[in-house]
């Protein structure tokens, strides 16, 4: 044990002692406000797109499309005047700004008193800001030959932010059956956004206009447009009320458990490489020997996979703690917005689903770091290591596309049948834990994992014994399998 | 309480179907200084890995302190590999305590230690600096100081002068000797034998992995014809003049006159041969009885082609 705990001190602390340690402590959060940022932030700086309509066929599609656009940008205000009245001046504030705003059902001209209502008079410019990126303008020239320099930036229109090139034109005309039909004229080829969203608007204004047509008055046609069954999803496990609505907080360990098991194939897979890199350097510099005359080689193998375990543990916690008093702190504040944020955070930190994350990735790490181990020891260099690796990586990256599957079917015969292979168990179980796999596969399964662990160590063990000291090396596995094809060896 | 640090005894090993070690036995004895010697490839580090445990034998047996190589029994044991390095980014003096603490040396007693033996050995001021920023001498001053900063019983150090510059190999020596004072026994391997015949009670003989000669220095000396390196001139009969007092064989000229080596024949001695090259009126340009070394002995037991390093590393792996 004393030299377990030595060699395992030491590995521990030769990692805690390096940039890359300290990095990786600040790069996760880092990455992860960047990941969780990413799309918000690539939605925010896309540029303004200003657009024009040419509507050839008189029945004021133009302006319907001005004022779908009108109607979205005031959806938009009122959903967040909401939140911040809730969070300044309560339920009832709330509701009372809401009460004021729907004064004017299709305008903007009850914000001032929805402001005063909620107590928010410093945050109109926020309130009334629209995050709209699409914005209408009249067309500078009557056709589309005219509008061509615009759309290629060689003309500009006047916009609040100034001068700008068109970023598209539609031109709409009547078609020969009757209906509509459009063109869609930009030089960006790539971006569908736009033209998506204007389709939508006149695929409605064709069906509302045929069901007038057809003698439905406006609010008749609407009511058929808007018709859409009301869905009310129940929870129907064990220990759920007969009228249990599923709820945000319900679905979000399951999302939260596939997420954890990412995390775990990370860690893994990260932690298990940084084993390999270590003996490799051991190895090179020729210190393996004077450690395998001091302890043995198992209390070697134990310490090195131990010291590395401490330190990814190290990193857990550090982040387990920031980010559970960040998700405390935000869930605090945002509760007063949406009281069910506090329901969220609390399914998430799971103490069931941490205990299991953490028992599954000392499995993990343990199977796959004494493989990397062991083939750690048969190699001199890292290009030798990166030969022998290729079949262990396919096992540690096949889990990964399973848990694409597990997403959307955790319970699906095939995604059963995987987290059934010891190697994969722990990723592929983490993720089907919150769909409540039957007790008799969690414990099979983990029987079968803890087992081919002990299996693993002891090999990885045999292997680093006659590795470590240079006795069997790469081209070993060459001639395993030369003389499994019955080939005579050069020995 | 056996009176041997180590005994083996027929200890063989193969790699890939080639033989590195046959049927090896020798025994080290408490307090002596033995020199385990033989030229690269003579199988001297796979024979003490196999005695520390560190490779399983494929048949024989290896005792230390009289019983199988156990944590116990390596507690007792400073072994200072051929293959050897250090961790480059740890600092000498916590190099030491690790590897001292290893040995079951308590932490405050293990950096007290570790502070005396690197005064010892000159290394005071580089306790506190990074391996990577010494030099190979003072490097390797600091892996033999971590072999034997526990105060082990039984010290065995595998090639332990390759890489010291002269004075360092002095010092080693003087380091060695004074272990050997302390009671402790003393195993070192060894392909250059000056140092094996200044230090050792005792020597083992290797030779393409074979036990050849184990004994005491003198022992192996008395196995070494006594010569005498003699100058006469050119028209001088010296093969007539001593065809009864050994083996004369041309070995070069010098000033004009040519250079013989005589090995005396068991009974012969310098005296008579000076006697009867003063009587036949040979005029001597030179007369030197030399002192023969552990390599002639070497070379007397095995023959000069197995004298050299073999050509397979595998005795050496």
């Amino acid at each position: 044990m004393r030299a377990i705990y030595l060699i395992a001190r030491r590995e521990y602390l030769s990692y805690v002692a390096t940039w890359g340690f300290w990095l990786s402590l600040l790069a996760v959060p880092v990455f992860a406000a960047i990941g969780a940022g990413v799309p918000a932030l690539i939605q925010g700086s896309q540029p303004v797109r200003y657009f024009s309509v040419i509507d050839e066929t008189g029945r004021g599609v133009d302006e319907m499309i001005r004022a779908r656009l009108e109607s979205e940008r005031r959806i938009e205000v009122r959903d967040r005047l909401e939140l911040m009245a809730r969070a300044n001046a309560g339920e009832a504030g709330a509701q009372a700004a809401l009460a004021a705003f729907d004064a004017d059902p299709d305008g903007l001209s009850g914000l001032d008193d929805a402001i005063a209502a909620a107590n928010l008079g410093g945050a109109r410019g926020v309130l009334a800001a629209s995050s709209s990126q699409r914005v209408l303008v009249d067309a500078p020239g009557a056709g589309l030959e005219d509008l061509r320099p615009y759309l290629t930036g060689d003309r500009t229109v006047t916009t609040p932010e100034g001068e700008r090139g068109l970023f598209a034109v539609f031109v709409i005309r009547p078609a020969a059956d009757g209906g509509i039909a459009m063109d869609y004229v930009s030089a960006n080829l790539t971006s569908t956004g736009l033209r998506s969203e204007v389709t939508g608007f006149v695929r409605d204004f064709l069906r509302r206009d045929a069901l007038e047509t057809r003698g439905l008055s406006a609010q008749e046609a609407d009511a058929l447009l808007t018709l859409s069954p009301e869905v009310t999803t129940l929870d129907a496990r064990p220990g759920a009320a007969a009228d249990a609505e599923v709820t945000t907080a319900d679905r979000a360990p399951f999302v939260v458990a596939v997420m954890m098991a990412f995390v775990l194939w990370l860690a893994v897979f990260s932690v298990a490489n940084m084993l390999l890199t270590s003996l490799i350097e051991e190895k090179g510099g020729k210190i393996i020997e004077v450690l395998m005359s001091t302890a043995r080689f198992q209390d070697i193998l134990i310490g090195k996979l131990a010291g590395v375990a401490a330190m990814s543990f190290t990193l857990f916690a550090v982040w387990g703690v920031v980010g559970g008093a960040l998700s405390l702190f935000a869930g605090a504040a945002l509760s007063g917005m949406d009281p069910r944020m506090m329901e969220v955070i609390s399914a998430v930190a799971d103490p069931q689903l941490l205990l299991a994350a953490m028992i599954f990735f000392l499995a993990g790490y343990l199977m796959f770091g004494a493989i990397f181990l062991a083939l750690g020891s048969l190699c001199d260099t890292l290009q030798d290591a990166q030969t022998l690796m290729g079949p262990v990586i396919w096992m540690l990256i096949l889990p990964l596309l399973f848990l694409f599957f597990s997403l959307e079917a955790s319970d699906s015969m095939f995604v059963r049948a995987a987290s059934w292979v010891p190697l994969w168990t722990p990723f592929l179980m983490m993720a089907r834990l919150p769909s409540d796999p039957p007790l008799w596969e969690i414990l099979g399964s983990g029987a079968l994992m803890l087992a081919t662990t002990a299996l693993v160590l002891w090999g990885a063990g045999l292997v680093f014994r006659q590795g470590a000291l240079g006795q069997a090396n790469a081209d070993s596995f060459k001639r395993w399998f030369r003389f499994g094809r019955g080939r005579k060896t050069a020995d | 309480m056996t009176e041997y640090a180590l005994e083996v005894s027929g200890l063989t090993k193969s790699f890939g179907g080639q033989t590195a070690v046959r049927d090896v036995s020798f025994r080290a004895a408490r307090g002596e200084i033995t020199g385990f010697l033989g030229p690269n490839g003579a199988g001297k580090t796979t024979t003490l890995r196999m005695s520390l445990g560190v490779i399983a034998p494929d048949s024989g047996t290896a005792r230390l302190f009289g019983r199988a190589p156990d944590a116990a029994s390596m507690d007792r044991v400073g072994f200072l590999p051929e293959e050897r390095g250090v961790y480059r980014k740890m600092t000498a003096e916590a190099v030491i305590v690790f590897f001292a603490r290893l040995k079951g040396v308590a932490a405050g007693e293990a950096r007290r230690r570790a502070r005396a033996y690197l005064e010892r050995f000159g290394l005071a001021e580089a306790g506190r600096k990074k391996i990577k920023e010494l030099s190979k001498g003072m490097a390797q001053k600091v892996q033999i100081i971590a072999a034997i900063v526990h105060e082990p019983d039984f010290i065995i150090l595998d090639e332990p002068f390759s890489g010291l510059d002269p004075v360092n190999q002095s010092l080693l020596e003087q380091i060695i000797r004074e272990q050997a004072g302390a009671g402790r026994t003393v195993l070192f391997s060894t392909h250059v034998m000056e140092h094996a015949e200044r230090l050792c009670d005792r020597i083992i003989l290797m030779a393409r992995g074979q036990k050849v000669f184990d004994g005491s220095v003198e022992d192996a000396l008395a196995r070494v014809p006594r010569q005498i390196v003699l100058g006469a001139p050119a028209d001088c009969d010296l093969p007539g003049v001593l065809s009864g007092f050994g083996r004369l064989e041309r070995i070069g000229e010098e000033d004009g006159a040519l250079l013989w080596r005589l090995a005396l024949a068991p009974g012969a001695d310098a005296q008579g041969v000076l006697r009867a090259l003063v009587d036949a009126g040979v005029r001597l340009t030179r007369f030197e009885p030399r002192r023969a070394h552990l390599h002639d002995a070497f070379v007397a037991l095995v023959g000069e082609e197995a004298a050299s390093p073999a050509d397979t590393a595998a005795g050496e792996a």
